[in-house]
């Protein structure tokens, strides 16, 4: 048996705040609009970047890691990566996955809040808003070229 | 001649009225007043009713109530028989003459309506110096044909709603009958010309009935003028629709100026609709591309960090050649399979084959992690290029987004303004005034390419009838023995072209006179002096008012101008007819609005200098800006009130204050 995990987990009590983004349309599960994954990224990408991270207490399984992609094992290794600092952490897929959940189990709350935060319809607004603000502050030609 | 005296008895709402016009100024100007209801229209319907037997404004309501007077049905005893009567009474030069109309009705109290007896009707001529001279109902009928004949009595009592609509229908026949009638040419036209028409037929016959050949031609020669009557009757009539059409037309268009056009504002809206549906639905479909877009945005932008550090990571495990280059081992293994790159298909020299062997080489003793960097270095590097083209995606399709935005505001703007403009009119009543008008049009344009065939039709008939006259003429001239009969049929022919040119002549004078006296009449009457340039009557006997640029302007004038145009038309008939018979007008300003009406006041005071002028009015219409005008002038002016029980006319004399 291998013990690559067969699937990734939240925290149980963030299942009604992933419930709650169905509010927004950009979010919205229902309908397949976004698939838990997508929403899992999102939550991940909040806690990254807000560098905040925290210990599941109860684990409910999301969404199974077949479900990734060549480009969602990437990202989930460049996490890993960046977070440890070392290349060693690639061999350890549990603990990629365990670093990508503690992530998102933060950063769900952080997306939760801001969705929250303004007003009816503008969610989209503030969502353009950050997302120029960070690009601005990238510098994406060092590595990319 | 005017109008001295009238008296209703029992007729209608009048159970036992007198009304005298007397002229007491320079203008001989009298007016009645009343409500709607009091019996103003059925006063002209009684004068109509005393001189020609007909009531032609009866309203409906009258029209289901008997003649005879209510309560005096009611007042009758069971088998009396009750008079109706109207007296109106004449005078020119102290000669005075009355016409009397007498209906007798017996009441039945089981049936519902009286029944009618008999009718009577009888003038009497009377002056001072001289006896009473009584008319039986032929005499009184010729008698009166001689101060207003029924045909052109139209002229003379009419409503102002009619003063109105006198240029909408096609008038040129009744114009062209009036002007028989007046011109009294009618003994031409109706006697003696068929009779002409009817001896050159029966000579011709007489004629061919001693020459086969003669016969021959003869019967042609009738066929070929019976079918030339119908013919022009059919040309008649096609002219008559045509000027239908055409009225009908200039009616539209008046209706419809200053009107939008419905259809085209209705087509507009449905397009605009159709283009806000459309608009909608792309600012929807890019607002979901956008909102894709966004998203997967803002989970790039914010790993961003991480993404750059891993490759950077990457780049330096191999400069330190601690992980191989990035190249496929499948490739790899193929181009040395082939001795030829598989990319750039050169030949690969011992060199590169050394080179290639080496790269497959280190990539397959790399470690599991050499690898896992390999394969996260391309997807993040796609990631970090889709950010950077999503961004400049996401400026492009807000732009689109605002413009569409900016469009569909412009669309629901023109919306609002057309819902505004369709609210604001009458949309049932214009869009049937535009098919209306479009049917005319139709019609108008069929009728004139019927015409265009007829008269094809007329002109080679002609000919035919001219060369058929020639053969027998040719014939004639053969026949020795018939040198009488030839003479009769020459001279028959002479008088009917004789007494045709004469009718046609006097047609003509008759036209121009009250052409002549209507523009007189109009320019002195009108205040605006300067809009008009001519009126002309047609050669189909239409009137048609010439503006100063030059252009027909019948159908876009004023109200209260067609009416004046329409009371010079009349006023010029009765000075041609040399008929001085009064004029009496019921709701003559109905149509009019409030600037004119002082106008019009002052026409009537002019009018009335040499004419006898009845007015009947409502009060509303009888406004300030009419009355300054009128009652410094005026001679009776009465009042009709109707009775408690509103089924009886009750008179008031109002003297000048």
């Amino acid at each position: 048996m291998s013990d690559v995990p067969d699937r990734l987990n939240i925290d149980k009590k963030d299942r009604d705040l992933y419930n709650k983004l169905d509010q927004e349309e950009i979010l919205r599960f229902k309908g397949g609009k976004r698939t838990r994954k997508e929403q899992f990224l999102l939550a991940l990408s909040f806690g990254l970047k807000n560098n905040v991270s925290k210990p599941l207490n109860a684990k409910e399984g999301w969404f199974l890691t077949k479900d990734l992609n060549e480009e969602d094992k990437a990202i989930l290794n460049s996490i890993a990566l960046y977070n440890t600092k070392s290349v060693e952490v690639l061999n350890r897929k549990s603990e990629v996955f365990k670093i990508a959940e503690e992530y998102a189990h933060a950063g769900i709350r952080l997306l939760f809040d801001l969705m929250n935060s303004v007003q009816f319809g503008s969610f989209n607004k503030r969502l353009e808003l950050d997302v120029i603000n960070n690009f601005n502050k990238l510098s994406l030609n060092d590595v990319n070229e | 001649m005017r109008i001295d005296n009238i008296r209703l008895l029992n007729y209608r709402q009048f159970r036992d009225v007198e009304i005298s016009f007397t002229s007491q100024k320079k203008h001989d100007l009298h007016l009645i007043i009343g409500k709607n209801g009091s019996g103003k229209t059925n006063f002209l319907n009684a004068l109509n009713w005393c001189l020609y037997g007909d009531e032609p404004h009866l309203s409906i309501q009258s029209k289901l109530l008997p003649l005879l007077n209510l309560n005096a049905i009611s007042s009758a005893e069971e088998g009396a028989d009750i008079n109706v009567e109207v007296e109106v009474r004449f005078v020119k030069e102290q000669v005075y003459i009355c016409f009397v109309r007498k209906a007798i009705f017996k009441i039945f109290k089981s049936e519902d309506f009286p029944v009618h007896q008999s009718t009577e009707f009888e003038a009497t001529i009377s002056a001072e110096d001289m006896n009473s001279k009584i008319l039986n109902e032929e005499e009184a009928k010729i008698q009166l044909e001689r101060f207003i004949p029924s045909g052109i009595r139209d002229y003379f009592f009419f409503d102002g709603e009619r003063l109105d609509n006198y240029f909408k229908e096609a008038k040129g026949q009744n114009i062209r009958d009036a002007i028989i009638t007046i011109s009294q040419i009618e003994l031409l036209e109706s006697k003696i010309e068929p009779r002409l028409d009817d001896i050159l037929k029966e000579l011709r016959r007489a004629a061919g009935r001693m020459n086969p050949k003669l016969d021959n031609t003869t019967q042609l020669l009738e066929e070929a003028k019976d079918r030339y009557k119908n013919l022009k009757k059919e040309i008649q009539g096609c002219h008559k629709e045509i000027a239908i059409s055409k009225k009908g037309m200039e009616n539209c268009d008046r209706n419809l100026k200053g009107v939008p056009d419905i259809e085209r504002i209705e087509q507009e809206l449905h397009q605009l609709r159709a283009d806000k549906k459309h608009t909608k639905e792309f600012i929807k479909e890019y607002i979901g591309k956008k909102a894709n877009i966004l998203f997967d945005s803002s989970i790039c932008v914010q790993l961003a960090p991480s993404f750059q550090y891993s490759l950077q990571v990457v780049k330096e495990k191999r400069i330190n050649k601690e992980i191989p280059p990035p190249a496929s081992p499948v490739l790899l293994e193929s181009s040395l399979k082939n001795n030829q790159c598989t990319i750039c298909a050169r030949e690969l020299d011992s060199n590169a084959k050394n080179h290639v062997e080496e790269m497959l080489q280190e990539i397959k003793l790399s470690s599991e992690i050499a690898n896992q960097l390999i394969n996260i270095e391309y997807p993040l590097k796609n990631c970090l290029d889709r950010l950077k083209h999503n961004l400049k995606e996401l400026h492009e399709l807000t732009r689109s987004i605002d413009s569409k935005e900016k469009e569909l505001d412009k669309i629901e703007e023109r919306m609002d303004q057309i819902e505004k403009i369709l609210k604001q009119c009458n949309v049932e009543n214009v869009r049937k005034w535009f098919e209306q008008r479009k049917g005319y049009e139709e019609e108008h344009g069929k009728k004139q390419r019927q015409l265009g065939v007829l008269e094809e039709r007329q002109k080679k008939l002609q000919e035919k009838i001219a060369e058929l006259e020639n053969e027998f003429n040719e014939e004639m001239k053969k026949e020795v023995k018939n040198k009488e009969l030839s003479k009769q049929i020459n001279f028959c022919k002479k008088s009917l072209e004789i007494v045709t040119k004469t009718k046609e002549v006097i047609m003509h004078e008759t036209k121009k006179k009250i052409e002549s006296k209507t523009k007189d009449l109009f320019f002195e009457l009108i205040w605006k002096k300067e809009t008009f340039a001519d009126i002309e009557i047609s050669d189909d006997f239409d009137i048609n008012l010439i503006h100063f640029m030059g252009y027909s302007c019948l159908g876009s004038i004023s109200a209260a101008e067609r009416e004046l145009l329409a009371l010079s038309f009349t006023l010029a008939l009765h000075d041609v007819s040399g008929f001085e018979s009064p004029i009496i007008i019921d709701t003559p300003v109905a149509r009019v609005s409030d600037e004119n009406r002082e106008n019009l006041g002052k026409v009537f005071s002019n009018v009335s200098k040499d004419k006898q002028t009845i007015l009947l009015f409502t009060p509303s219409e009888y406004s300030d800006d009419i009355s300054k005008e009128i009652e410094r002038i005026r001679s009776n002016k009465y009042v009709f009130n109707l009775s408690a029980a509103e089924n009886e006319v009750v008179l008031k004399e109002e003297k000048y204050v």
